[in-house]
């Protein structure tokens, strides 16, 4: 076990590394001067020759990429990430900030799509084919459609209508004020809860009705065990291994929906700073959000793995 | 060339018609069989068709110019002469979702051309040599899969700034992964297969056996994933648009719509909100539940797997 956990964590520094390349390649070397970004195209040309490259020493982007990347790497150990373009504060304090919202939000996402993808997945596999069954598949297919950022539009629109209610926009920490809080998070966890929901639903669906042709089931079944007693103790736990794969999966991409779903709602957590660093243009923030993100993503799927192999031992000796 | 003598080409002719004739009917059959045993899927599949259609046609059914303001209609809820309304400089709704079509679905169509065949090409080489050419490649594949899609693809099409190409390329490459594992996964069990090892045996090539053994099996998981897959590249390319780093305005997308509609005002008008996402959400699940039929049909093995 313990050797399957160094092996993977292992694999995982190798990938992160990788990443904090490939994320500087990608923002730095691509095409797309930072000054014109930063004055706008008609500020840039009004600009001098010796200004623009004194603005490009101070900002750390005319030294060699080399010496540009270990400058980078200094300001991750350092623990500051390096400073916006437009704002006074550094990277760092950004997603202290605004980090706790966004993790809220991935939380309690998550335990609402398995309160009700799970249930929902029971009801459609102990009668396939059935009417309830058919409604589940058929709701649950529509919320893979649905974009969340649209559904998140449409119940602000929809309370300001009927209510004339509007979820606080400025931030509130959970401690300091807990209404508040709750009320800027319920809103985007629900909306991507139920994006979640709807592939937890049929993915538990699919693997209940696979779990339940096995032998151990009928065995249960034959010495007389009630159907919800099979379902619940026997068939649920086993066919329960890859919806928690699927859910930590689900978990990273939630991160990369929040930035959608937090515009639509106007919530002052990462996705909406992700938002205006890539309206902004801003390269810094921008490289070192992408780059926490991609952090989270991997440590995410190691944790699940380390969980998988935990719970069924039959991966752990594989 | 045209003064061909009538009399060579006759006895050609019965043989040949009848084969196409015959070609005809079985795709006709095929896809009576589809909408028997699919009905529901056959029917989303005809709405994919339409708004396929409605995108290639778009200038036509359009009522109105996509790009002319009307300033004396500005945001104009539905009515008789706009029936999807207008937006804050007196553009028509519905034909700026007409117009919209035409984007999304040349994204996500190249996008899932592009990506999704090159990560299947990509998985097909890899699954058949195997060796230190496959290891490589999952390592490869695994990285890209470091990254939330949306992520890459916003990160990719900052980089390269907006436009059509790029939007392509940045949501072709987050495509890749899934192609090539799925593809791979296929070729891995078909190496095994009796008949492929009776071609190896007769010393059939490399490239024959990839091309005429392997291939046609892959051709069914392939078609189940591009559909899929087209519909994650539309909702995709909706998030782009929404968040400024899809195709600049004044090109209307869906994203784009959606976008402006939170431009208009503090309160953006509802009309601006619910015709673009419902134009989304419909055409995702043309595609998605078209997918589902394909794959129930040609290959229930593969639920759960795509």
């Amino acid at each position: 076990m313990y050797t399957y956990i160094v092996r993977r964590l292992a694999f995982g520094a190798v990938t992160v590394v990788g990443v904090s390349i490939v994320v500087f390649m990608v923002l730095r070397v691509l095409p797309g001067d930072q000054l014109v970004a930063v004055f706008g195209p008609e500020g840039y040309t009004k600009l001098s020759d010796a200004e623009r490259a004194g603005y490009m020493a101070q900002l750390g982007l005319s030294d060699p990429l080399v010496v540009q990347y270990l400058h980078w790497i200094r300001d991750i150990a350092t623990g500051s990430l390096g400073r916006s373009f437009f704002r006074a504060e550094s990277v760092a304090e950004m997603i202290a900030r605004r980090g706790p919202l966004t993790a809220e939000i991935a939380l309690i996402s998550v335990v609402l799509s398995w309160v009700v993808g799970i249930p929902v997945a029971v009801v459609s596999a102990l009668r396939p084919n059935s009417i309830a069954d058919n409604i589940s598949r058929f709701v649950s297919i529509l919320f893979l459609a649905v974009p969340g950022f649209w559904l998140g539009m449409l119940i602000v629109l929809g309370l300001l209508f009927t209510f004339g209610y509007r979820a606080p926009l400025a931030g509130a920490s959970l401690f300091q004020d807990p209404i508040a809080n709750l009320q800027i998070v319920i809103g985007p966890a629900i909306v991507l809860g139920l994006g979640q929901a709807a592939y937890i639903a049929r993915m538990a669906r699919s693997s209940l009705l696979e779990v339940i042709r096995e032998d151990y089931v009928r065995t249960a079944r034959a010495k007389g065990l009630s159907g919800r007693l099979v379902i619940g103790w026997h068939a649920l736990p086993n066919a329960l291994l890859p919806v928690i794969t699927l859910s930590g999966i689900l978990l990273g991409f939630v991160l990369a929906g929040s930035i959608p779903v937090e515009r639509a709602f106007g919530t002052p957590g990462l996705g909406y700073a992700m938002f205006t660093a890539v309206s902004e243009r801003d390269v810094f923030v921008m490289q070192n959000l992408v780059f926490l993100y991609a952090i989270v993503f991997v440590m995410l799927n190691i944790a699940v793995d380390v969980t998988i192999a935990w719970i069924d031992p039959r991966i752990r000796y594989r | 060339m045209s003064a061909v003598d009538p009399e060579t080409v006759l006895p050609v002719e019965p043989t040949s018609r009848p084969a196409e004739r015959s070609r005809l009917r079985r795709i006709a059959a095929a896809l009576r069989n589809f909408a028997r045993r699919a009905p529901l899927s056959a029917f989303w599949g005809c709405v994919a068709a339409a708004i396929v259609v409605m995108a290639i046609a778009a200038p036509l059914i359009a009522p109105y110019e996509p790009l002319k303001s009307d300033f004396r209609h500005m945001a104009k809820p539905p009515d008789a002469t706009h029936f999807f309304g207008t937006d804050q400089i007196g553009r028509d709704t519905l034909s700026r979702v007409i117009h919209g079509s035409r984007t999304s679905l040349t994204i996500a169509i190249a996008a899932v051309l592009f990506g999704t065949t090159l990560g299947a090409l990509w998985g097909l080489a890899s699954g058949y040599f195997g060796g230190r050419f496959d290891i490589v490649s999952q390592r490869i594949i695994e990285f890209l899969q470091s990254f939330p899609d949306l992520i890459l693809a916003m990160a990719i099409a900052m980089a390269l700034g907006a436009g059509l190409g790029t939007v392509i390329v940045a949501i072709a490459i987050t495509r890749i992964p899934f192609g090539g594992r799925v593809i791979r996964a296929v070729v891995l069990s078909l190496k095994e297969m009796s008949y492929v090892e009776a071609a190896r045996g007769l010393g059939a090539s490399h490239l024959r056996m990839m091309a005429r053994h392997i291939l046609p099996q892959c051709v069914a998981p392939y078609l189940i994933l591009a559909t899929t897959h087209l519909g994650v590249a539309i909702i995709i390319e909706a998030s782009l648009g929404f968040l400024g780093v899809g195709i600049p305005p004044p090109t209307p997308t869906w994203g784009n719509m959606l976008a402006d509609s939170l431009n208009a005002g503090l309160v953006p008008p509802w009309w601006l909100v619910l015709f673009p996402g419902l134009a989304i959400t419909i055409t995702v699940l043309a595609f998605n539940l078209l997918g589902d039929g394909i794959r129930d049909i040609l290959d229930p093995r593969l639920r759960g797997a795509v």
